[in-house]
């Protein structure tokens, strides 16, 4: 298994097989791990994927005059494991510990709209376990999937916001980029592909 | 400034130390501001009213030691006493930050004075050891004049964000250009008046919408974030002094109405300058509530956009409502009791569970929940009318339009579909209602219509979602403007509050979508925009095709227009429509876990083949400008709003058309009145 060093503190290991754009702008950091390996990774829980569950099916749709209507099969998902497919919310002001994933790339320009926002009713507040409260996910472009334990229901977040749909991340779902990987994908964004 | 409680001797030592250098209690605040209190300087004037306006008087007095305290303060105006109990209430731990516990406002809640002129204000407040201070302001009551016609009805159309760059750009994709000439105006342009505004908020060049709305419709500079209030020294947001809004002032004293139409949440700071007084244009919470509970003051007869989170009680999935957005005014701290004592506000209360759709709707407000129950209501009976059309912000018209067209097609799943709304009305179709629901109001109305996203989707920089969103925009100029023609008692203003972005139109592209697709695959950097941006006579005249529903039939045309940004953050540009996704279920390409983190720190952007914009601005979104804005007016006393205006002038020209009739601006033919 490879273990990356990130800002020195050792990184959280990485446990299932990847295709993301940012692994393959760390190429060199990939030999590297190739090198230290005797064979390819295999996931470690490969027997079971959590059950997938759409942004799509969360409410009634369309949504009738009044509030949303919960659908059954997010009501039975609540406090399972379960795989959501979105986007990650482009914020203006990105929030450490946690992350909004909506159905629909959304960008969020706070200082200016702060909350006559153009998130969808289907936004999930992704959340990073409790010790990764001070990091920041990069934005990531494109459809990401997350497994994670969902939690359905009113909670008033720290800025204020009310949350409907949490996603609880694990520790490992998280992966801290190298100084290496970093200056490679700041640099190779000047670059063609 | 933190001070210890003192020992007997240590206080003796103070005292005598105090003495001898002469420590006196302050004022430190002083409301309305004014630039005397501020520098001494007597000009220029900050605070202006109308003769009768309303507005509260509020000052921040600290002892000279924590051991001592306020016993009682009193204001004048011109020297004169002004006759009215004055409500103390000390900090503790109410204020900002860095405000003595022990620090005291006073205020006296909505006075208003007659006489026209400049008034010095003063505040003579008394230490609990008897020394007293006395600090001056001032402020301006200008004058109504005798004038000609009288307007009956005032429509104000604000493109959030609308420079003159953005109208450009919207003539270019509505109307086309022939040799250089217009083929089809904007309704906008064709407005005989037109004059530049100038933007700036109370506390900087650089407003936001919040006072770019208030100076409109109150006549006074406000600080980014605050609404209808000056600022002051408590953390409490809703307790600000404040000044009568031009739809309280005239429905209190001529007993119009108030119409409020935006594709904005309806909580927006826009829409809510006109009727809501709070130092926080987050607090939505209490926004809406106002709107309902002060529809008295206010005379609330048309709401009209999104924001429907707001109005849901906190047990039902999707509302937003919370205590930390809300309010409640003490019924035993004179501080705010006087707010309802003396405005005749509502106390409020902290009610996240209050079904406020049915308390609109108890209270004779027609409901429409979308396009389809919007046109079902019988819109000639219908007395007040509520809309609540999006979650928050409605989908944009480029969307909507989207929408629309692939409904027709019977092809659903796209955004607005799932966004859950499908059915959303677009502004002209919700102006159209607003105006029949209004024009029945025997003394008039004040109407608020907000494009809202102009300004979202430039922040955005998404060219074509603000390009598209100024043409529904001028839809409904175009409607206020047929309405103003056959009503000829009717003011329109079409204004901004300010410029966002920087827009600037820097030329049309050298070549054709296809091939701009294709140079995209092949790989961005300057490469790309060397091939595609073309400037002086290569850009020509971009031809955008207009469908019957009045918007174009794609805005990836050949030739398109280009548009760059002086206020723009780091961004990718492709010069083609920001992608309109696949559903998630339809997309080959996922990425999954884990995603890459990093302390908190610079952002790292993805590239696919587009070439890095560096910006001007730090973060992710473009931001507001200080340039100036244009402004057109049509109807009786349009000629009013011409010239390089402040903002806050507006207010004074709406009020005077209003209430004594339309005059010539001084200047304008030599004479001062018709």
């Amino acid at each position: 298994m490879s273990i990356f060093r990130i800002w020195g503190r050792a990184a959280p290991r990485c446990l299932r097989l990847t295709a993301t754009l940012l692994c393959s702008a760390c190429f060199a950091a990939s030999a590297l791990a190739q090198v230290l390996q005797l064979a390819p990774v295999a996931p470690v829980a490969e027997a079971e994927e959590a059950p997938a569950l759409s942004l799509q099916d969360f409410f009634q749709k369309p949504v009738g005059p009044q509030g949303l209507l919960i659908s059954d099969r997010l009501r039975q998902a609540n406090g399972k494991v379960v795989r959501l497919t979105g986007y990650v919310v482009q914020q203006e002001i990105a929030t450490v510990g946690r992350f909004l994933l909506t159905p629909r790339p959304v960008l969020m320009s706070q200082h200016a709209d702060g909350e006559a926002d153009d998130l969808p009713p289907a936004t999930v507040f992704v959340r990073l376990s409790e010790d990764q409260q001070d990091w920041a996910v990069a934005q990531t472009r494109g459809l990401v999937e997350l497994t994670g334990t969902l939690e359905v229901g009113r909670q008033e977040e720290r800025d204020g916001r009310v949350s409907w749909f949490r996603l609880q991340l694990a520790p490992e779902a998280i992966r801290g980029m190298t100084r290496f990987e970093l200056t490679q994908y700041l640099h190779s964004l000047q670059h063609a592909h | 400034m933190k001070l210890s409680v003192l020992s007997p001797l240590s206080a003796l030592t103070l005292l005598t130390f105090a003495m001898t250098t002469q420590a006196a209690p302050t004022v430190t605040r002083l409301s309305p501001p004014s630039e005397l209190f501020s520098s001494g300087q007597a000009a220029p004037i900050i605070a202006r009213f109308l003769p009768g306006q309303r507005f509260d008087l509020q000052a921040t007095l600290r002892p000279d030691d924590a051991a001592k305290s306020i016993s009682s303060a009193r204001f004048a105006i011109d020297g004169k006493a002004v006759n009215a109990n004055v409500a103390l209430k000390v900090c503790e731990t109410a204020c900002l930050k860095g405000v003595p516990a022990n620090a005291t406002l006073a205020s006296v809640r909505a006075v208003s004075v007659d006489k026209p002129g400049v008034h010095q204000l003063s505040v003579t407040a008394t230490q609990s050891d008897g020394q007293t201070v006395t600090a001056h302001g001032n402020f301006e009551i200008v004058p109504l004049v005798p004038g000609g016609q009288k307007v009956k009805n005032i429509i104000i159309l604000l493109g959030d964000g609308m420079g003159a760059a953005q109208r450009t750009a919207a003539r270019i994709v509505a109307g086309g250009y022939a040799q250089g000439k217009v083929i089809a105006p904007l309704a906008m342009d064709t407005f005989p008046v037109t004059g530049l505004v100038k933007t700036a908020s109370l506390n900087s060049v650089i407003t936001d919408s919040a006072p770019g709305m208030t100076a409109y419709v109150s006549g006074n500079k406000n600080n980014n974030n605050e609404e209808g209030v000056f600022p002051d020294d408590t953390t409490d947001p809703f307790d600000n002094p404040r000044i009568e809004y031009l739809s309280e002032y005239l429905h209190r004293t001529q007993g119009k109405a108030l119409g409020l139409v935006t594709t904005a949440d309806v909580f927006d700071a826009t829409p809510a300058g006109n009727a809501v007084h709070t130092s926080s244009r987050g607090a939505g919470t209490g926004i809406v509530d106002q709107f309902l509970d002060d529809r008295h003051l206010t005379g609330l007869t048309v709401l009209m956009g999104g924001g429907r989170k707001w109005f849901m009680p906190s047990t039902t999935p999707g509302s937003a409502r919370g205590d930390r957005t809300d309010y409640a005014f003490s019924a035993t701290d004179v501080h705010t009791a006087d707010i309802v004592k003396r405005w005749g506000a509502a106390a409020g209360a902290l009610d996240k569970d209050r079904d406020l759709l049915g308390d609109f709707q108890r209270a004779g407000f027609q409901y429409a929940s979308d396009k389809t129950s919007m046109d079902a209501i019988d819109i000639d009976k219908a007395e007040r009318l509520l809309g609540l059309f999006a979650h928050s912000n409605m989908n944009v018209a480029l969307d909507k339009i989207d929408g629309r067209r692939n409904k027709a097609r019977g092809v659903n799943g796209r955004v607005v579909d799932d966004y859950g709304f499908p059915d959303q009305p677009m502004l002209d179709e919700m102006t159209a209602k607003a105006l029949r629901v209004l024009d029945r109001q025997k003394k008039g109305f004040v109407l608020m219509v907000e494009g809202a996203s102009i300004d979202k989707q430039a922040h955005a920089m998404d060219t074509e979602r603000w390009m598209l969103d100024t043409l529904e925009f001028d839809r409904a100029v175009a409607l206020a403007q047929a309405y103003a023609a056959q009503h000829q008692d009717t003011l329109v203003i079409v204004t901004a509050d300010h410029e966002c972005a920087g827009v600037a139109l820097i030329g049309g592209s050298k070549v054709s979508d296809a091939r701009l697709q294709a140079l995209v695959r092949e790989g961005g950097g300057t490469a790309l925009r060397d091939a595609v941006v073309g400037v002086y006579e290569q850009a020509g005249f971009p031809k955008y095709r207009i469908a019957t529903d009045g918007y174009p039939d794609t805005v990836d045309i050949d030739n398109r227009l280009l548009v760059g940004y002086g206020a723009n953050a780091d961004r990718m540009e492709d010069f083609r429509t920001n992608e309109r996704p696949l559903q998630d279920s339809q997309q080959p390409f996922v990425k999954k876990e884990p995603l890459a983190a990093y302390p908190a720190g610079p952002m790292a952007r993805d590239a696919d083949g587009k070439y890095m914009v560096t910006g001007q601005v730090p973060g992710d979104s473009a931001v507001h400008t200080a340039t100036d804005i244009p402004l057109s007016a049509f109807g009786p006393g349009a000629y009013s709003f011409t010239g390089v205006i402040d903002n806050t002038d507006v207010f004074f020209k709406l009020a005077q058309a209003a209430t004594r009739g339309v005059v010539l601006p001084v200047g304008l033919m030599g004479t001062a009145r018709k």
